[in-house]
């Protein structure tokens, strides 16, 4: 063997551990769908509670069935489903992390809020703002992904424009946020992940020692 | 090669364990991933059932790998998981491998 030869079968290792690596963590699961589908339950809790005169148990309800849906796909997609041969990546552990702590947050602090006579709408949608900007800021830098810091930032100016402006201004301000990072960017990621495995599919692999 | 003068470099040997192919892309793999079943691995690499055993086999002998194997609603499971060994061992053959290259491409 010459030496121009080793030394590009060591550098096509290399090109091997690159490559692999970068398999490994590319993850398959799907998760447009939840940011679809919550962008839809906001709006429907919005609509019922805008114009059914019913804000309290229109949010209280829209939002806990909506945790039961996401938590019962999610639980049946792990045991049951087509994915459960996926494994748990150190990416998807940590966004998971800060999605479920984001999850949490929601639990305790609106229920507290409306329980303490405190659910005043601009101040409700400052920490939705807030919670929303702070986990996509976070999932965006774990993840690199600049798409969805640009969310991230739309959420933040929300709670801003809660604290600061008029009621009016706060719930329009929702109903585009709403659209924009939850609809347009859920729609966006199923193509992308629906793109991403059947590059997955058609990927070779190393199929001798 | 190199003149009678220079001295001859000392240039690290590469493990052969984790110098096959498939074996070296099952490690790379599974550093970025907790645990993963046999079907993932065999998915990700296009290997054969046979000669993927055969090198996980390998694998787990040099003790790089653990095994586990679990039923999950009755059907067999088996997930590999890297060990600090297994770390340990492909982040010195990355080295010995950039040392290598980094030999050969100074001359």
């Amino acid at each position: 063997m010459t030496a121009n030869t080793e030394e590009q079968e060591l550098k096509d290792r290399i090109s091997l551990i690159e490559s692999m690596i970068a398999e490994g963590r590319r993850t398959t699961e799907s998760w447009g769908w939840i940011f679809v589908f919550w962008g839809v339950a906001y709006y429907v809790a919005i609509a019922w509670s805008a114009w059914g005169n019913h804000r309290v148990p229109a949010w209280n309800i829209t939002m806990t069935a909506a945790m039961l849906v996401t938590f019962g796909v999610v639980v049946w997609r792990k045991f049951g489903g087509t994915q459960k041969s996926q494994p748990v990546t150190t990416f998807g552990r940590a966004v998971t992390s800060v999605w479920m702590a984001v999850g949490i947050s929601f639990m305790v602090l609106i229920p507290s809020l409306g329980m303490g006579g405190r659910s005043n709408s601009n101040l409700v949608v400052a920490v939705i703002g807030t919670l929303l900007g702070t986990a996509n800021a976070a999932s965006s830098m774990i993840l690199k992904w600049k798409l969805q810091f640009a969310c991230a930032v739309v959420w933040w100016a929300l709670a801003v424009i809660s604290c600061i402006g008029t009621h009016a201004q706060s719930f329009y301000g929702l109903l585009v946020a709403n659209f924009f990072c939850q609809i347009v960017f859920g729609i966006y990621g199923m193509i992308a992940q629906s793109r991403k495995q059947k590059e997955c599919r058609a990927g070779q692999g190393v199929s001798h020692a | 090669m190199r003149g009678k003068g220079s001295p001859m470099p000392e240039l690290p040997e590469l493990n052969p364990v984790i110098h096959g192919k498939l074996r070296l892309a099952l490690l790379s793999l599974l550093t970025g991933v907790e645990e993963a079943e046999f079907i993932w691995l065999r998915q990700k690499t296009g290997s054969t059932d046979g000669n993927l055993g055969a090198q996980l086999l390998k694998l787990e002998e040099a003790g790089y790998i653990s095994v586990k194997k679990k039923f999950v609603q009755r059907k067999p499971q088996t997930l590999y998981r890297m060990t600090e060994a297994g770390r340990r061992a492909l982040t010195e053959y990355v080295v010995a491998l950039k040392q290598l290259l980094g030999g050969a491409i100074g001359d």
